[in-house]
């Protein structure tokens, strides 16, 4: 043990050991920053998104839920709010209006606040805590309805409020629900005495709940089992929202990104453990001939590799720490929130990856060194070859392992294993090719170019390896550099500066020629007007929807509740026809919803419109984007269906900030126009699409610096043989610039190789990630054909440069010397 | 007067297969060599002198017949118990020295002691390094050497572990003549004061004369020389 020790710590003087700490330190601190990033950013976005849900955990219920629900969150230490919502009659002296009501606890929201005015039509200052009781908070819109200002009285059932505030933004109203009645809220404390739920209100209920992730997640499991049809339970970060969609694809990416660095780091690892072993394999055979028993030389290992492990990953995790530090500080900066602290429980990831990699890197190199035979010290040549298939087979097992816990799924690593693996081929078979051409064509030793071209083809499965690393890491760069853009790009095109943040609803033929000369003289970017009529679907293939999904059943979006229906002769933006003929004279359905409800073309629906029957097949099916923010409709009929009845336009509209106050004025001369304001939700996805590009590319940078170092060290690996080389030559006559342009040509002919195989590899690879992973439509990139080539070349010869520059530094004789 | 057998062996044959096929490098040889001998063997360069010599000190397996070292036959051992005999009876000198680069020459000749959990090692080393007139180089590193001086402390540290038997492989094989003499003259002096058996390989016709039994070696086959 204490002989192990001391035998390391004389050898810590030769680099060895310090090389081998240094991979495993940049490998444990690199996947240690990456993962506590990935954390803080996933916990930022779970508060943004929080803040739109006003809670961390949603249960939405149409019915009174069990009080055991709320005993067991107390249990947990979970904070609890609660909403319930219904539409009721509002009065004001002699006018009312149905208004959406929500009454809400003291603790409501948990996260994020209301903004509240004190003036009519005002922008808003956040309010963290609801109305007292006794009162009331209405929306602008309502208090101009009601005709009514701050101070006024109102009566809901058989209670009476004093408007005290204008709502503004309620933070739990998620901009989905469409709701048309103008919105009020007010204190639970008061739902009794206005005596107006009664058995068969709709009525949603909703218990909210904010805490540590844990306690919430054991919540889950324990209520996810007793939720009935009519209940929900929802989280910040739904599938299928918008914001979850968004962090779900910067999620892939940043995995991704964590996954090229767990290979950098593995290929690091697994050179400087080679290294480590070529030059220790004498050692060991002569520590054996000194006696040294296998069972003593496996307890010095493993001794060294456990020390190595403890300090290696110390120190990266405290590296990882400080790094992942420096990189939110740098990020702080660019955000408009600070990120939330990293849980230490991420921790054991660099804990893993450092083990792992030990285990899969190092160690079978290591039994390798144990198992040389001590004649070897005799006869060179006896060295046994051990099977180094196994070697390989046990690394790459490891780094699949590593990519498995990373992204917690197969698909990820398996395409980049398989990724990898065919490049290895393809760049074997591609690097042996040229390396032969380019000795065939300059045969002789007179000129750098013939040096340089014929040492290529000598060495040629250590070049053939460089040659893999170099195109793996400029490969893997060119990935990110790709993905990164794309990405971007695709998140830009969905969510231009000026997509719109306002929609307008109710609003009659003729007040539509007025609302435009407003908007025009504001400036205002509006889309077309779409006729909108309220109709329910009450049969499918003359079967009543009744029938097909009694009361208790989860029955389809289509028919649980009245549509929105439209009109249109041409496919509006946003809009992708998929099959069918739009210009048919029948029905075109969204196709996610006709999928849930299991239709096709052909299938024929009838719609009550405002007592009216229309039965009407299916001829379209469209997908919508709904992303684009455009006013988007589950059916279009054709004009002839629907113009006989009294229809509401919609428009969508985009408002600046500064044009927010001078258009709600505007707009008061049309009380019966609902207004509905996405504004927050689109900059919240704004500012987590910006907080994103950012650190996607600082984590580009990380990743990286991580591959200089590996390229670093891949050329360390055979500087001293061309050093040795370079003495060579020069003792016998050579001159200086001739070993200077031979290390060139032969840096360089490398250089490019790698450069041209990457940017191939990379366009693959980029093609198999777009089609099957973000699953957007695929695209050409041709940034990556020159980019890939040049940063090779430059790259590499910026090393071929250094390390020339050591050999004319060295005098021949001193390397002569150490052979 | 009555001297124990140190080295014994019997049909010792030994065959490698390399890539051009199996070899048979040592065919048939027999010996004994007593304790307190010292023994040359000479011959052409590929005749398999190293071979044996390895075989002898229990580097590596024999393909069939039997050698033994004080009785121990290696045959009947493992690695593991090879190291232990090894550790226990055996010096090694190497023609290309085989110091351990990243150790000082003091640590070098240490290693041997360590090995077997000495806890003088560092003692027995200095009065080493001082008796091959090292005594001023010992934190020295093995580049920072010259070939004589690398294979003085290559000797010294054959010598840590008080081996009974002394194996060297062309000791002077990579030294200039001068160096070379050095290397002799310590090495028989050495041997003499500790009353170990040699072993050595040598091109050194001078050099095998001082020994008290020649062997050639040729083509695989043993035979003694007789003068
Ligand atoms: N493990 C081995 N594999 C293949 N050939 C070997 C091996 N060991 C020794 N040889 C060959 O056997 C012959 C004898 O080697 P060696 O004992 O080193 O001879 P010497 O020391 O007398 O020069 C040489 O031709 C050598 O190449
Ligand atoms: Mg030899």
């Amino acid at each position: 043990m204490s002989f192990a020790l001391r035998l390391m710590l004389r050898d810590i003087r030769s680099g060895d050991i310090l090389t081998l700490v240094m991979a495993l330190i940049i490998s444990v601190s690199t996947v240690t920053s990456i993962g506590l990033f990935i954390d803080r950013l996933q916990l930022s976005f779970e508060q943004e998104s929080a803040n739109l849900l006003a809670a961390d955990r949603l249960i939405r219920s149409d019915g009174v839920m069990p009080v055991e629900w709320q005993k067991k969150a107390q249990n947990l230490s979970l904070k609890q709010a609660e909403r319930t919502s219904f539409t009721t009659m509002m009065f004001a002296g002699d006018t009312l209006q149905l208004t959406q009501m929500s009454a809400v606890t003291d603790s409501y929201p948990l996260k994020g606040a209301y903004l509240v005015d004190d003036t009519l039509f005002g922008t808003g200052k956040n309010s963290t805590e609801p109305p007292k009781p006794g009162q009331v908070w209405l929306s602008s819109r309502l208090a101009s309805l009601l005709n009514i200002a701050i101070g006024d009285q109102v009566e809901v059932g058989e209670a009476r409020f004093v408007v005290t505030k204008y709502l503004v933004r309620d933070p739990g109203s998620s901009a989905s629900s469409f709701s048309i009645s103008p919105r009020a809220v007010m204190n639970i404390a008061d739902l009794a005495a206005t005596q107006v739920i009664i058995p068969g209100s709709r009525v949603r209920y909703s218990l909210l709940l904010a805490g540590d992730r844990a306690a919430l997640n054991d919540y889950e499991d324990w209520i996810t089992p007793q939720l009935n049809d009519g209940q929900r339970w929802q989280t910040p970060t739904q599938k299928g929202n918008r914001i979850g969609d968004t962090i779900g694809k910067a999620e892939s990416f940043l995995l991704l990104a964590g996954t090229l660095a767990v290979v950098m780091s593995g290929v690091a690892m697994a050179l400087a453990s080679a290294r480590f072993v070529k030059r220790h394999l004498m050692q060991v055979a002569i520590l054996k001939t000194l006696g040294a028993t296998p069972r003593l030389l496996m307890g010095i290992f493993f001794v060294q590799l456990f020390i190595l492990f403890i300090v290696g990953a110390l120190v990266g995790l405290a590296a990882g720490w400080g790094i992942q530090g420096i990189i939110s500080s740098l990020l702080s900066g660019l955000m408009s929130t600070t990120l939330p602290e990293p849980s230490i429980s991420r921790l054991w990831l660099g804990l893993a990856t450092g083990f792992v990699s030990m285990l899969a890197f190092c160690l079978p190199l290591m039994l390798r060194l144990i198992n040389i035979s001590p004649l070897s010290v005799l006869q060179p040549s006896a060295k046994i070859e051990q099977n180094t298939l196994l070697i390989y087979c046990v690394g790459f097992a490891g780094m699949y392992g590593l990519m498995c816990l990373y992204t917690q799924g197969f698909l990820l690593p398996s395409i980049m294993t398989l990724a990898i693996a065919g490049i290895g081929i393809v760049v074997a078979g591609l690097g042996w090719l040229a390396f032969r051409l380019g000795r065939s064509l300059t045969s002789g030793a007179t000129s750098g170019w013939q040096i340089g071209l014929a040492s290529l083809y000598r060495r040629l499965i250590p070049n053939l390896f460089q040659l893999l690393i170099f195109t793996l890491i400029i490969m893997l760069g060119l990935i990110l550099v790709g993905v990164k853009s794309s990405l971007v790009a695709d998140w830009q095109q969905q969510l231009p500066d000026d997509a719109p943040n306002h929609y307008l609803f109710n609003v009659q033929v003729d007040q539509i020629d007025q609302i435009d000369k407003e908007t025009d003289q504001l400036g205002v970017i509006r889309s077309d007007w779409y006729p909108m009529v309220r109709g329910r679907v009450i049969s499918e293939n003359g079967k009543s929807i009744q029938e097909l999904y009694p009361e208790g059943t989860d029955e389809p979006d289509l028919y649980e509740r009245e549509l929105n229906l439209t009109w249109a002769s041409t496919l509006g933006k946003g809009n992708t026809l998929t099959s069918g003929d739009f210009t048919a004279d029948g029905l075109s359905i969204e196709q996610r919803v006709a999928e849930e409800a299991n239709l096709s073309i052909g299938d024929k629906l009838t719609i009550n419109i405002g007592g009216n029957i229309v039965t009407l097949p299916i001829t379209s099916v469209r997908t919508v984007d709904w992303g684009s923010m455009q006013p988007n409709f589950f059916l279009i009929l054709p004009k002839e269906a629907l113009q006989d009845y009294p229809a509401n336009f919609v428009s969508s509209l985009f408002i600046a900030d500064d044009n927010a106050q001078p258009f709600y004025k505007a707009m008061s001369q049309f009380p019966t126009v609902s207004i509905l304001n996405v504004g927050d939700i689109l900059k919240q996805i704004q500012t987590i699409i910006g907080q994103l590009s950012q650190a996607i590319q600082l984590v580009l940078l990380c990743i990286l610096s991580a591959g200089a170092l590996v390229l670093l060290a891949s050329v360390r690996s055979t500087l001293e043989e061309r050093l040795e080389e370079g003495a060579l030559l020069r003792v016998l006559g050579a001159r200086k610039t001739l070993v200077q342009q031979a290390l060139f040509v032969e840096f360089g002919a490398l250089g490019l190789f790698s450069g041209l195989i990457a940017a191939a590899g990379a366009e693959a690879c980029l093609y198999g990630l777009q089609v099957f992973v973000f699953k957007s439509p695929a695209s050409w990139h041709p940034l990556l054909w020159g980019l890939g080539p040049l940063i090779g070349i430059c790259v590499i010869c910026a090393i071929g440069i250094f390390a020339s520059r050591t050999v004319l530094k060295v005098p021949p004789m001193l390397l002569l010397r150490d052979l | 007067m009555m001297t124990n057998t140190a080295i014994k062996v019997s049909n010792l044959t030994h065959t490698v297969t390399s890539n051009t096929g199996d070899l048979t490098i040592l065919k048939g040889i027999n010996m004994e060599i007593k304790e307190g001998e010292s023994v040359a063997i000479v011959g052409s360069s590929g005749s398999g002198k190293s071979t044996l010599l390895g075989l002898l000190a229990g580097l590596d397996v024999n393909t069939s017949g039997d050698i033994s070292l004080y009785e121990h036959a290696f045959s009947s051992l493992d690695e593991e118990k090879r190291a232990l005999i090894r550790g226990q009876y055996v010096g090694f000198i190497f023609q290309s020295f085989h110091l351990l680069p990243s150790l000082q020459a003091i640590e070098n000749v240490m290693l041997p002691a360590e090995l077997k959990g000495d806890k003088d090692a560092r003692k027995k080393a200095e009065v080493l390094l001082d008796k091959v007139g090292l005594s001023h180089r010992l934190t020295h590193y093995p580049n920072q050497l010259s070939g004589g001086e690398q294979q003085r402390v290559a000797i010294a540290r054959a010598f840590a572990s008080s081996p009974k038997i002394l194996f060297a492989d062309e000791p002077t094989g990579n030294l200039d003549e001068e160096n070379g003499k050095i290397i002799i003259e310590l090495l028989f002096d050495l041997n003499q004061s500790q009353g170990t058996t040699l072993v050595m390989v040598t091109h050194d016709n001078q050099l095998a004369k001082q020994c008290s039994r020649q062997l050639i070696m040729s083509a695989g086959q043993l035979a003694e020389k007789t003068l």
